[in-house]
């Protein structure tokens, strides 16, 4: 049954003003009228008392000494003890007695103690007031009376309709609805639109983009009454419709492809979802079913073939990609789970949901219990993990194969694996006998030449004398101090014979190409090794290339580190400290300290120069250093072919990848506990998972895991999710919904314009199976959208009977895939995952955090959208919010919109290739008709032509440049830039 | 000195004139435009007379160290190296943070101007103004990461994404000078929370900050690329297509108001790079800021930027000082502080004595302002730096409507917590508001069904004791 809209509107005033709502429909009068002071008094300094110090005791059901303290009714009435408070007089109110540790002791000590001085004061004021107290006692949930909340319009079931589904004829009822308000309104519907413009509509609408040249001649030309139906189907069935509304989809789930905590990370794997989003449109898949998947798609398809379980895996992807906050997320997920209650609520039932996080809803029947009971079901939910700076990079993806394809694609690798363990076995085996010699000799050899410590930020020289013979080692150790190992340490170390041909080594000489061998250079004739040293000589062993995403650093190194690493730039390297360019460096790990060792080819004489110096001052207690001479000739030998055997090992090369979206699956299920007043660390009760309140409040079967298929279902079956469709479809194509406030039918929303239409549409959108397409087709027959654009007037300003067609103004993503179409430059295949670099490489924390802008001429819906920084295009033309669900675009026009119609070097790039390719066409007239055609799909006026030859003659310039400037001239004209 | 907005630059009035000349509808519409209430930059009324017409908003990145600046605590070099224990967030089971020790200052303080407000060694030029200052030395935040304290600070969310304090302004004040942005950031490098920053989140984009980036193209899209000659042509050209659209369109506001776009435009191109040309500055006014003739970066030219954009009626000017590295975390070693004092100090002075002079200062509200403080405590007495401290921190306001001279509020004995009339950061939000004019409770925007306010839901109260 649908409410008169009077009544709707009574119900908004009321709700400006009243706290508790539908005061009118009360069978019993409040006995006495609630100042607005009193009444806020009350609200903002009683309440909140109140619930937070006496409830769990004073509350409801559970009234400790028969005193409940919920209702204005309970202290009224009052306990064993009798009335509670007597208004106006706190000296002889109980309460106030009570809590002044008078006579009782309220709090007691077990329930928190005697209260503070300043909250006895609030209450003792509050009870001098006269107590007003606007809690009348009747049956709440949330913010609404249960009758008032079980009788809300937008709860009711939907009509059930007996014609079958007909688009010609149910387009005349729609319209005839809209023809009854038009009328009552006093206004006259417009003519229809010409055909050029309705098809430039229409594929705006469709697909985001211009019509083609060809597309407008041949609908021209149809003068069948087919014409417009066969437009609409074909427009339908390209896959650039999917771009079109899947972006708008994306825009209500608040899409985008980082993270969005302290370092906002990329999510590389998000572009599933939104790939499946597009999918979804352009094959009509049944709504119900498209939000059945996004909530539970993975649980919904376990029992499926390969192809449909990866799909309901990857529809997950909706829950994934919810916001991630803070430094560790994992300790604010209670805000995640939040962005998802919020969005879930929003988005497919128009609620909003989220504000019953920290109490109950002001406004809507959701009661903070019913938030905690769908927080359940997504804490019993494992969300994949972005990565976050304290813990590293992502896990908990899901794969899109099941085990045995797994097992199956990682067996030839794991075999390689085992190889190269054998062969690492060999070699160990082999080099026994030097292994052992290194372990005779190591120490017993050592003379300690030099030995410093390395203040932070200091440098410290090295100047030794001294004879070596062949195959003797000369060690330089950095030592980690304390707390801090990891400095990075900049080692210069050169080595002269003072006899003989004077020869020289150099650590210098291993800056250019570090990673050519360890020991280096290979063969017999090694000279430096890299070494860990913490427990006798380890060869740093793992070849690393392009440092922190930079080329120029390459490390030898096990694990991150201990390391040796050089900058082979000639430019110092900003990293994590400012590196010198062609430098070579040691990084000690925490607790391990790093040798290079240099192997001695010379019998005689040498000098060893150098110093060593903390290059990373930030560290904290700097470094320290030994320089020693290990004079055993066996040693060198040894150490080569120790290393010879550790390093170089054949590579099993990377794991096979296999295809992981970014979801969500189960894990163990829990009810959570109630947080008092949003806080995660004040645990209240357990509350069971179950439905709304308000809806039956049904629990999730046990045994049936996290909830989220019940959830799924209760969702799927709800009037609500048909009417916020519904509305939502129509919104897109004629720029406002029925119901303005898309996002919210609750008590705050706005009513529908056209109640008896909205159902309508629910009613046929059930009808067709959910059908969005079946939809389109409706509402596109409709004479309302057919007819000419208009500019709003006084009587009807914000267009709301549709009399006319709304001019419209491109959104961000329409003018650059029209810009780039116009250019020739579109490319409109689908995009896929975003070039981020590799999640191996990501070093990102909140003092250097993801920031990047792809470039693409692919369609805008695939720009990749950070959350922290705004894509600076979308954000100048109003593009969706990343952080939050944008149900409606807005259209700011501000003079930095103008300043890049003006001076974008984008907007001059296209501007100049579409001139280019307009000057294929030799003839001034034709190629002017062109131009025309392209940018606004029709043919000048002559005196357009005219003019705009002046313009092209008088125009200073190259021929280039001249049509350059008449391609700018178009491309910013008000003509293009707005849909009629 | 006078201040009134500078006259148009000579292209800028030849196109104006050129644009009446040419159309029956210009300038009418134009004005007609400025005059509907729907123009969002539109100047508007405030709750009440406002104190400060302009804020220059100095933030310093990364956590200032209060107990080496502006809050002396002779007990911690008294104490130095005592055991303490406190609950505080960042020891919170952090491997070899079992105990805590005190940690004394390594600077100096001593008292400066006739009001004897004791300011530390690290601002021997800004201490010379000290009798300009209304200090508050009982600051605190919620939150002990840069990334949420600095959101907090910016737009009194310390986790989702809110319209910042510039954008509030904006949306409240509307804008003096159509030929520049309203609300202009000054940053040099990337801070942290990103964009989020001076982000208009659910106000309209008229209300986004405009960032500047120090160097040859401060704002995006200002340089002509092609001629001005040739501009003037095809803007001329798009005038005449975009008047004849309109004509049929019963002048739709929608459409007019982005035919005034260009106007505005066009004027920005000549406005913007003149804000930011320093060649009519004086050598003296250049030295006071610390600044060599042709110097396009560091803090003095932001400081000096931001009094040349005021001067042009720019409402809320932000300088953001250094970025999310290389700034005040001194967590490795307090002296790190020297350089990067040294580097606001005096252009900061500098501004006040700018201010002053030219009749600005009484009309303009000065903040300086960090995300938080930092410890008085280090987990080894010996530590060089000191750890993020969310309990306390200094601030200070100066200029239109606040008092001189005066300290509000204080710390415990060892700076480790707020003690005396504490300041949370939505009480600082509030009194900002209070003295642009606004009562932070009716300055509301309704989104996604509630009323949103810069001080969110918790009670604020307005810091009365600086008011003048």
């Amino acid at each position: 049954m649908l409410v008169p809209l009077a009544r709707f509107s009574l119900v908004v005033v009321l709700l400006t003003y009243a706290v508790e709502p539908l005061q009118v429909a009360a069978d019993e009068p409040i006995a006495t009228e609630i100042s607005v002071e009193g009444r806020d008094f009350f609200e903002k300094q009683v309440r909140p008392l109140l619930v937070q110090r006496c409830y769990e005791c004073h509350g409801g059901t559970k009234a400790g000494g028969g005193l409940s303290l919920q209702t204005a009714k309970g202290w009224q009435h009052g306990g064993e003890s009798g009335p509670a408070i007597v208004p106006g007089k706190p000296d002889e109110s109980l309460l106030i007695e009570a809590i002044q540790y008078r006579s009782l002791e309220m709090p007691p000590s077990d329930a928190g103690g005697k209260l503070p001085d300043h909250e006895i004061a609030i209450l003792s004021k509050w009870v001098a007031m006269g107590a007003p107290d606007p809690r009348d006692g009747r049956d709440i949930i949330g913010g609404m009376d249960r009758q008032a909340a079980e009788s809300w319009w937008a709860f009711q079931p939907l009509p059930v309709l007996d014609a079958p589904l007909d688009v010609l004829r149910d387009a005349q009822h729609i319209d005839a609805l809209l023809q009854r308000e038009i009328e009552a309104q006093g206004l006259t519907a417009v003519d229809a639109a010409d055909k050029r413009t309705l098809l430039r509509r229409l594929t705006y609408d469709l697909q985001g983009l211009p019509p083609t040249s060809e597309s407008v001649a041949a609908f021209l030309a149809d003068t069948s009454p087919t014409a417009f139906s066969k437009a609409i189907d074909q427009l339908l069935e390209s896959p650039q419709y999917g771009v079109q509304w899947g972006r708008h989809w994306l825009d209500v789930v608040r899409y985008a492809d980082t993270a969005g905590e302290n370092t906002d990370r990329p999510l590389p794997h998000a572009w599933r979802y939104r790939n499946w989003v597009i999918d979804a449109f352009n094959r009509d898949l049944a709504y119900d079913e498209f939000v059945r998947m996004q909530i539970a798609g993975d649980l919904l398809s376990q029992d499926l073939d390969d192809n449909q379980r990866a799909e309901g895996i990857i529809a997950t992807g909706y829950l994934a990609i919810a916001r991630r906050f803070g430094h560790d997320i994992d300790k604010d997920m209670y805000l995640t789970y939040e962005d998802v209650i919020d969005n879930l609520g929003k988005n497919f039932l128009g609620l909003t949901l989220g504000c019953a996080r920290c109490h109950d809803h002001k406004y809507d029947p959701v009661s903070a219990e019913d938030y905690y009971a769908l927080y359940g079901i997504f804490e019993s939910t494992q969300f994949a993990f972005p990565g976050c700076e304290p813990k590293g990079q992502p896990r908990d993806l899901v794969p899109l194969m099941k085990q045995a394809g797994i097992a199956a694609l990682m067996a030839p690798w794991q075999a390689e694996v085992a190889k190269v363990v054998a062969e690492k076995q060999r070699r160990q085996m082999q080099a026994q006998a030097a292994t052992e010699t290194l372990r005779a000799h190591w120490v017993p050899s050592q003379k300690t030449l030099a030995k410093s410590p390395v203040g932070e930020g200091a440098s410290v020289p090295f100047d030794e004398r001294l004879m070596v013979h062949r195959g003797e080692l000369m060690l330089l150790t950095v030592f980690p101090n304390a707390s801090h190992g990891a400095d990075s340490t900049l080692v210069e170390w050169t080595i002269r014979e003072t006899a003989g041909d004077e020869r020289t080594w150099s650590v210098a000489e291993l800056v250019p190409e570090l990673l050519r061998a360890n020991p280096w250079p290979a063969g017999q004739e090694a000279t430096w090794s890299f070494l860990d040293v913490t427990d006798g000589p380890v060869f740093l062993s793992e070849q690393r290339a392009g440092l922190s995403g930079n080329n120029q650093l390459s490390a030898w190194s096990l694990g991150s580190e201990p390391s040796v690493f050089v900058n082979s730039g000639e430019q110092p390297a900003t990293v994590w400290t400012s590196l010198p360019a062609r430098s070579f460096f040691v990084h000690p790990g925490h607790n391990r300290p790093v040798a290079v060792a240099w192997t001695s080819p010379v019998d005689g004489e040498i000098v060893v120069q150098g110093r060593v110096a903390d290059a990373h001052p930030a560290g904290g207690d700097g470094v320290a250093f030994e320089l020693n001479h290990l004079a055993a000739s066996e040693l060198g030998p040894a150490l080569a072919d120790v290393g010879r055997a550790a390093v170089g090992l054949p590579d099993a090369g990377p794991p096979p990848t296999i295809p992981v979206a970014y979801a969500v699956i189960d894990r163990d299920s829990k009810n959570t506990r109630f947080h008092e007043r949003g806080d995660p660390e004040k645990l209240g009760a357990e509350i069971p998972r179950r439905w709304l309140t308000v809806f039956g409040g049904t629990e999730v079967p046990a045994n049936t895991g996290s909830g989220r298929v019940a959830l799924a279902e209760w969702v799927a079956h709800h009037p609500l999710m048909a009417r916020v469709m519904v509305n939502r479809l129509w919104e897109w194509h004629f720029g406002k919904g029925l119901v303005r406030s898309s996002n919210d039918f609750g008590a705050r929303g706005e009513p529908p314009s056209h109640p008896e239409l909205l159902d309508f549409l629910a009613a046929k959108f059930v009808q067709s199976g959910y059908s969005v397409k079946a939809m389109h087709r409706l509402i596109l027959h409709t004479a309302a959208y057919q007819r000419q654009s208009a500019t709003p007037t006084a009587t009807d300003p914000g267009n709301q009977w549709l009399a006319h067609f709304s001019r419209r103004r491109l959104s961000a993503e329409e003018l650059r895939d029209s810009l780039l179409a116009v250019s020739g430059k579109l490319d409109m295949t689908l995009a896929t995952a975003h070039p981020f670099p590799p999640e191996a490489t990501w070093t990102f924390t909140q003092h250097n955090p993801f920031n990047a802008v792809y470039e693409t001429d692919r369609r805008s819906a695939f720009l990749m959208v950070q959350r922290q920084r705004r894509h600076p295009f979308l954000a100048l033309f109003d593009g969706a919010d990343p952080n939050a669900s944008t149900p409606t675009r807005q259209t700011t026009t501000v003079p930095t919109q103008a300043l890049y119609f003006m001076n974008d070097p984008f907007f001059h790039e296209q501007a100049e290739t579409f001139a280019r390719s307009l000057l294929t066409i030799a003839e001034e007239d034709a190629r002017l008709q062109d131009a025309y055609r392209q940018v606004l799909q029709r043919t000048p006026t002559s005196a357009e032509q005219q003019r705009l030859r002046r313009f092209v003659e008088q125009y200073p310039g190259s021929r280039a440049e001249q049509w350059a400037a008449l391609a700018r001239v178009l491309l910013a004209s008000n003509e293009f830039l707005y849909v009629e | 000195m006078s201040h009134s907005i500078n006259p148009l630059p000579s292209t800028r009035r030849t196109f104006l004139q050129s644009a009446a000349a040419g159309s029956v509808l210009f300038p009418g519409i134009v004005q007609q435009l400025l005059a509907d209430s729907g123009d969002p930059l539109s100047p508007r009324e405030t709750h009440f007379p406002a104190k400060a017409k302009h804020i220059i908003f100095l933030f310093m990145t990364g956590g200032v160290s209060h107990v080496d600046t502006f809050d002396p605590k002779p007990e911690l070099t008294w104490s130095h190296g005592k055991e303490i224990q406190a609950d505080h967030p960042e020891i919170k089971d952090r491997p070899g943070y079992e105990h805590i020790y005190l940690k004394r200052p390594q600077w100096d303080f001593a008292p400066h101007g006739e009001c004897g407000m004791e300011i530390s060694g690290l601002f021997p030029h800004l201490a010379g103004c000290a009798d300009d200052l209304a200090l508050i030395r009982s600051m605190h935040t919620s939150h002990s990461n840069h990334y949420n304290a600095t959101l907090g600070m910016h737009t009194g969310s310390f986790a989702f994404s809110r319209p910042s304090i510039g954008s509030w302004m904006t949306y409240g004040l509307g804008t003096l000078n159509r030929n520049l942005p309203g609300f202009v950031v000054i940053a040099p490098k990337p801070t942290y929370a990103g964009t989020q920053v001076y982000s208009s989140d659910f106000l309209p984009g008229a209300y986004q900050g405009t960032l500047v980036v120090p160097g040859s193209e401060p704002v995006a899209n200002v340089r002509q690329r092609v001629p001005a000659d040739r501009q003037q042509l095809e803007l001329a050209a798009l005038r005449e297509l975009n008047q004849e659209h309109l004509a049929t369109r019963s002048d739709d506001p929608q459409l007019l108001a982005r035919l005034q776009t260009f106007e505005t435009a066009f004027g920005m191109q000549m406005a913007v790079p003149d804000a930011f040309d320093f060649a009519q500055e004086t050598a003296t006014t250049l030295t006071s800021y610390g600044l060599q003739p042709g110097q396009t970066s560091g803090f003095g030219w932001q400081c000096l930027a931001a009094r040349r954009l005021i001067e042009r009626g720019v409402r809320f000017v932000e300088l953001i000082d250094t970025g999310s590295s290389g700034n005040w975390d001194a967590h490795g070693d307090m002296q790190t502080h020297e350089p990067l004092a040294k580097n606001v100090d005096q252009p900061i002075a500098a501004l006040i004595r700018d201010l002053k002079a030219r009749g600005l200062f009484d009309e303009t509200l000065i903040v300086w302002t960090t995300e938080f403080g930092r410890t008085p405590f280090n987990n080894t007495a010996d530590a060089k730096g000191r750890e993020h401290h969310p309990w306390a921190f200094s601030s200070w306001l100066a200029g239109a409507g606040v008092k001189r001279g005066v300290v509000h509020g204080a710390t415990d004995e060892i700076g480790l917590r707020a003690v005396d009339q504490p300041v949370h950061v939505r009480d600082f939000h509030a009194t900002i508001l209070h003295l642009m004019g606004f009562d932070h409770e009716r300055l509301t925007h309704r989104h996604a069904g509630l009323d949103f306010r810069l001080t969110g839901v918790e009670h604020a109260k307005v810091v009365e004791n600086i008011l003048s």
